[in-house]
C-alpha cells in the first residue's frame, strides 16, 4: 500500500534575482512500512521536499506545481487547521539539532503529553501517563527519564525522546531530516537501530535524510539520490551501492574514503620535496603538555617531537571532547599549557619576543573546520590571502601579490577569475576552503595545522579537498598535523595516526597498523561503530548502548596506550 | 536557476520586481527612508527658517500675547494673523521663531549626549571585551552599577545645583548616563567575535590587537552600532525633555523642553492655548517617530531575515 504519493511535485523560492527552483518535477511513491533515504548534497532540495509534505515551507518557498497525497489526503489541499490536525498523527517529523528542539523548562513527559493533547484533548491524565511511558520504552529510555528536564539528558537521550515523540501518535509517515548529524559515531549507532525498531514496529513510513552514504547504506530500504533540486536516481539501496546509473550518484559512492580501500590521492612525485625544518632541531614539540580547563583535564600530559626534515602527515584521531582540538589550539600558541613547554624550533611557542613571534606565525598555519567563519564578511575574500602576505614580508609589488594569489588558486584547483575580488558570501563551502588551503600554500609554512578541514564540506568535495592538503606536504614540503573524527580519511593521508580518548593516547602508530589492524578496544570500537556504504559488511558487533557506556567508562579509568610501530622523523612518548 | 521573463511585464509583476530590487539593496528600506526624512525635516525647519523668518521675535513682547495661528480664534475673539501665523505664547513670543531655534536644539542635545556617550562606549567595550581580566570586571561591574541608577534623579539634583546650564554641559551631562548600554552591547558582541573564524585568521595572520580591532572587528559591528547610537538619540531626548520640562534645562535658550515648561506653568491647557503646549509636542512626537522608523529600518538593514519580499 502506498503512503505517501508525490506527484510532479516542484518548489519555487522568489528571490531578488529571479525564482529559484528549490525542487523540480520530482515524483516518488513510498510504500507502508518501507525505509528511504533522500541523500544529496547541501542544498539539493532533499529538506525542502520533506517539509513540503507538512507544508512546513520557509517563506517565500511555495509548491508551485504537483500533488502530494499522503494515505489518501491531499496533503497541498488541507486548510491550516486540518494540518495542524494531521501533523504528528499522520505525519511527523524528528528534527536535526534535538538538543534545540526540546524545551528547557518542561519535564520530558509534559512534552510528550502536549502533543497527544493537541490531537485527543480529552485524553484522561491516566492515559497520557500510560502512554507517554510507553513511547518511551519504545525508544529505549527508562521510566524515570519522564520526569527529567532535558538538560539533564545527553545528546543521544535527547535524539531519543525526539523519536518517541514523533511516535506517540503512530503516525503513517516519519520524517527524519539527519537525526544523527549531532552525534558521535558510537551514540550514532545505537540511535539509528531504536529508530529503525520503533518504525518497524508502528509500521509507518520512514524518510531519512542525509548525506552520508555509508549510515544510508546500513538504515535504508531504498534510496533517492537528489541533485539540484531534481530525483536522479531512486531504487532499492543494494542495486544503486553496487551498479549506480546516475553519475552523480557513482560519483557520491566513489567520493566515500574506506579503510583499506583503493586511496583517492594522487600517486606521490618519484622524487619528494625537501623538508624545510632546521636540522636537528625538531620543528615542533611537546615536553609533558598538559591542558586543564577548571577542574576537567582535556589533555593529560604527552610529549613528542616532530622532525620537519621529511615532511609528513600526522594524524590526531577521536571522538568530541578527546582533547583533539586542545592540542591544535596549544600547537597554534592561543592557548597557553598548563604545565609543560610547547617548542618550535627550539623556543618556547609562550615565551617568545615580537620578532620570535611573527616568525612562529610565518611557520606554523592552520585550516579551520568552518569555512564558512574564517572569512571576514566585511572584505572581498583576498583580504585573507594579501594580508599575511604582506604581514609576513612576501610581498615585493602589488602584481607580484596578485601573481601569487592567482597562482595559489589555480594550485587548488580554484578559477582566479571567478573568485577573487568576491565576497566571502557569494563562495560556496567547499571554495572557501580551498581558498584557505591556497592561503596556506602562498604562505608557504613549514608546519600546517588542519583541525577537521572538511567536516562541513559536501561528501563529494571532501577527497579533492584533502588531496589539496595532501599535495601541500608532497609538492611543497609542508609537515601537516591533520585533526580529524573521521578514521577512514586519516587512513588514507597520514604517515603516522595518534588515537586519543579523553585527553589520553589510546593507540599510535602508522595507520595500516592502527586503523587497519586496531589493538587498542576504544579503537576497536570506533571503527565497528563506522556506517560502512556496503550492506553485506554490516554495522559492528551488535551491542547495547549500555555495554558500549560501560565500555567507555572502563577504558577512561584504563588509560592503557598501544604502541604500534615508529616512523623517522616523529617520537612519541 | 533565475528566471529572466521575455514578455512584457504585467503591473504586479513591476511591483515584485521593485520589491525585490529594493531587497538587493537594503538601504532603499521605507522605514529608514521615511524616518531619515522626518528627522531631516526638523533640521531643515532650523536651516530654513533661519534664512526666511525674523529670528527677533523670539524676544518676550515683541508680538501680541496669545494670539492664535491662523484661521483659529483665542478666547478673546482674536484671530490669527500674518505677523504671527502660529501664534505667539503668553509672553508675546512668536511661535514659529520658537520652534525654528528649539526644535534643532533638542535634536542636539540628543545627538551630541548620545555621540559622546557611543564614544566612551566604544572604548570601555572593546576594552572590557579585549582585555579581559580585571579590566573587564572593573568596566562591567561600573555600567552594571550605573545602569541601575535613574538618571532622572541624579540630574535633577546636578542640575539645580549648577542652576543655569548650557547645551553643551547639558549633553556633558546625559552622556554620562547614555553609555553604559553601548559598553555592554560591544562588550558581548566583541567576546563572541573574538573566537570567531576571520578573527582566529587574523591572529594566525600576526596581526597586531589594534589591526584585530579596527580593521577586523569594528566594520562587523557597524549595523549594532547605528542601532545603539539611534536608541541612545532617543534616551537622550527624552532625558532632556524631562529635565526641561521640570524646568532644569537652559534658562535662556529656547528649547521644546522648556516651551512646554512655560506653557504648563501659564495655564496654557485650562486657557486653551492649544499651539502653546501643542505644536511643540507634535515636533516631538514627529522627532520620535522619525527616530523609531530609522531604528526599525536599521534593524532590517542589518538584519535581512527580517526584511520582507
Amino acid at each position: 500500500m502506498t503512503v505517501l504519493d508525490i506527484q510532479n511535485l516542484s518548489i519555487d523560492f522568489p528571490t531578488a534575482g529571479g525564482v529559484v527552483h528549490a525542487v523540480t518535477d520530482l515524483s516518488l511513491q513510498i510504500e507502508k512500512g518501507r525505509r528511504i533515504g533522500f541523500i544529496g548534497e547541501s542544498g539539493s532540495g532533499k529538506t525542502t521536499t520533506a517539509l513540503a509534505v507538512m507544508q512546513m515551507l520557509a517563506a517565500p518557498g511555495r509548491v508551485a506545481g504537483g500533488q502530494i497525497i499522503l494515505g489518501g489526503t491531499d496533503m497541498l489541499a488541507l486548510s491550516e487547521e486540518e494540518m495542524r490536525l494531521s501533523r504528528l498523527s499522520k505525519v511527523s517529523y524528528i528534527p536535526q539539532g534535538a538538543m534545540n528542539s526540546l524545551n528547557p523548562i518542561m519535564r520530558i513527559e509534559d512534552q510528550l503529553w502536549d502533543g497527544i493533547i493537541a490531537h485527543e484533548p480529552t485524553t484522561t491524565k491516566a492515559d497520557l501517563k500510560r502512554r507517554s511511558d510507553e513511547a518511551l520504552a519504545s525508544v529505549g529510555l527508562l521510566p524515570h527519564t519522564a520526569r527529567l528536564y532535558p538538560h539533564e539528558l545527553s545528546g543521544g537521550m535527547k535524539q531519543r525522546v525526539c523519536i518517541a515523540m514523533g511516535v506517540t501518535l503512530s503516525p503513517d509517515l516519519i520524517i527524519a531530516d539527519e537525526p544523527t548529524s549531532a552525534l558521535d559515531v558510537v551514540t550514532q549507532r545505537h540511535v539509528m537501530q531504536t529508530l529503525k525498531d520503533v518504525q518497524a514496529k508502528i509500521g509507518a513510513a520512514l524518510i531519512l535524510i542525509g548525506h552520508d552514504m555509508g549510515l544510508m547504506a546500513q538504515s535504508v530500504d531504498e534510496l533517492a539520490v537528489l541533485k539540484d533540486g531534481e530525483l536522479v536516481e531512486h531504487g532499492d539501496v543494494r542495486q544503486i551501492l553496487e551498479a549506480p546509473k546516475h553519475p552523480y550518484t557513482k560519483d557520491l559512492i566513489s567520493s566515500v574514503p574506506l579503510v583499506g580501500g583503493e586511496s583517492f590521492l594522487d600517486p606521490a612525485p618519484a622524487e619528494p620535496p625537501k623538508g624545510r625544518g632546521k636540522p636537528g632541531v625538531p620543528l615542533l614539540a611537546f615536553e609533558d603538555v598538559s591542558k586543564v580547563y577548571g577542574n576537567v583535564t582535556a589533555l593529560h600530559p604527552m610529549s613528542f617531537a616532530l622532525d620537519g626534515e621529511v615532511p609528513k602527515i600526522v594524524s590526531i584521531v577521536g571522538q568530541s571532547g578527546s582533547g583533539k582540538s586542545t592540542m591544535g589550539s596549544l600547537m597554534l600558541g592561543f592557548n597557553a599549557p598548563s604545565t609543560g613547554r610547547v617548542l618550535f624550533e627550539g623556543q618556547d611557542v609562550a615565551t617568545m619576543d615580537q620578532a620570535a613571534s611573527l616568525d612562529f606565525r610565518k611557520n606554523v598555519q592552520a585550516v579551520f573546520q568552518d569555512p564558512y567563519a574564517c572569512f571576514n564578511p566585511f572584505y572581498r575574500v583576498d583580504h585573507a590571502l594579501k594580508f599575511p602576505f604582506k604581514r609576513f614580508g612576501y610581498a615585493t609589488s602589488e602584481t607580484q601579490t596578485q601573481q601569487a594569489m592567482e597562482d595559489a588558486c589555480v594550485a587548488v584547483g580554484l578559477d582566479p577569475a571567478l573568485i577573487l575580488r568576491r565576497y566571502p558570501h557569494q563562495l560556496s563551502g567547499g571554495q572557501r576552503q580551498r581558498l584557505i588551503v591556497a592561503r596556506a600554500l602562498m604562505l608557504q609554512p613549514k608546519l600546517l595545522i588542519a583541525d577537521e578541514p572538511v567536516s562541513m564540506v559536501d561528501a563529494s568535495l571532501r577527497s579533492t579537498i584533502l588531496k589539496n592538503i595532501h599535495d601541500l606536504k608532497d609538492r611543497h614540503g609542508i609537515s601537516i598535523l591533520y585533526i580529524t573524527h573521521d578514521l577512514a580519511t586519516a587512513y588514507h593521508v597520514s604517515d603516522y595516526v595518534i588515537v586519543l580518548y579523553q585527553g589520553h593516547v589510546a593507540e599510535a602508530g602508522p595507520p595500516k597498523q592502527v586503523i587497519g589492524e586496531p589493538q587498542h578496544e576504544y579503537t576497536r570500537l570506533l571503527i565497528d561503530s563506522i556506517p560502512w556504504p556496503d550492506i553485506d559488511r554490516g554495522w559492528g558487533t551488535p551491542t547495547t548502548e549500555e555495554e558500549d557506556a560501560a565500555r567507555l567508562a572502563r577504558l577512561a579509568e584504563d588509560r592503557q596506550t598501544v604502541m604500534r610501530g615508529d616512523i623517522p622523523g616523529f617520537t612519541l612518548s | 536557476m533565475a528566471d529572466t521573463p521575455a514578455t512584457p511585464l504585467t503591473r504586479a509583476e513591476k511591483a515584485t520586481a521593485k520589491r525585490a530590487r529594493r531587497f538587493d539593496n537594503p538601504w532603499l528600506n521605507p522605514k529608514l527612508i521615511w524616518g531619515a526624512s522626518l528627522l531631516l525635516g526638523i533640521v531643515a525647519l532650523g536651516i530654513i527658517g533661519r534664512l526666511l523668518w525674523n529670528l527677533e521675535l523670539v524676544f518676550t513682547g515683541s508680538s501680541l500675547l496669545k494670539i492664535p495661528p491662523i484661521g483659529f480664534e483665542n478666547l478673546r475673539g482674536q484671530a490669527g494673523t500674518l505677523a504671527n501665523p502660529v501664534g505667539t505664547d503668553g509672553a508675546g513670543r512668536d511661535m514659529l521663531a520658537l520652534l525654528i531655534i528649539g526644535a534643532p536644539n533638542t535634536l542636539f542635545v540628543g545627538l551630541m549626549a548620545s555621540m559622546i556617550g557611543m564614544t566612551i562606549g566604544i572604548v570601555l567595550g572593546f576594552t572590557a571585551g579585549f582585555v579581559g581580566g580585571r579590566t573587564d570586571d572593573t568596566i562591567r561591574v561600573l555600567s552594571d552599577v550605573m545602569i541601575t541608577i535613574p538618571p532622572l534623579l541624579i540630574l535633577v539634583v546636578v542640575q539645580s545645583v549648577f542652576g543655569d546650564v548650557s547645551l553643551t554641559l547639558m549633553s556633558l551631562l546625559i552622556a554620562g548616563f547614555v553609555w553604559q548600554s553601548p559598553t555592554r552591547l560591544i562588550r558581548a558582541q566583541v567576546l563572541s567575535m573574538r573566537e570567531a573564524g576571520y578573527v582566529q585568521m587574523a591572529r594566525l595572520s600576526g596581526a597586531s590587537t589594534s589591526h584585530i580591532m579596527f580593521k577586523e572587528m569594528l566594520p562587523n559591528l557597524i549595523p549594532y552600532l547605528f542601532g545603539s547610537f539611534i536608541a541612545s538619540v532617543t534616551t537622550s531626548i527624552v532625558t532632556a525633555v524631562g529635565l526641561e520640562v521640570l524646568g532644569l534645562g537652559p534658562q535662556r535658550v529656547p528649547t521644546l523642553g522648556r516651551t512646554i515648561y512655560e506653557a504648563i506653568n501659564a495655564g496654557a491647557l485650562i486657557q486653551n492655548l492649544w499651539w502653546w503646549w501643542g505644536l511643540p509636542t507634535l515636533l516631538l512626537a514627529v522627532m520620535f517617530i522619525g527616530l523609531l522608523l530609522v531604528n526599525l529600518g536599521l534593524d532590517e538593514v542589518s538584519n535581512p531575515r527580517l526584511r520582507k519580499l
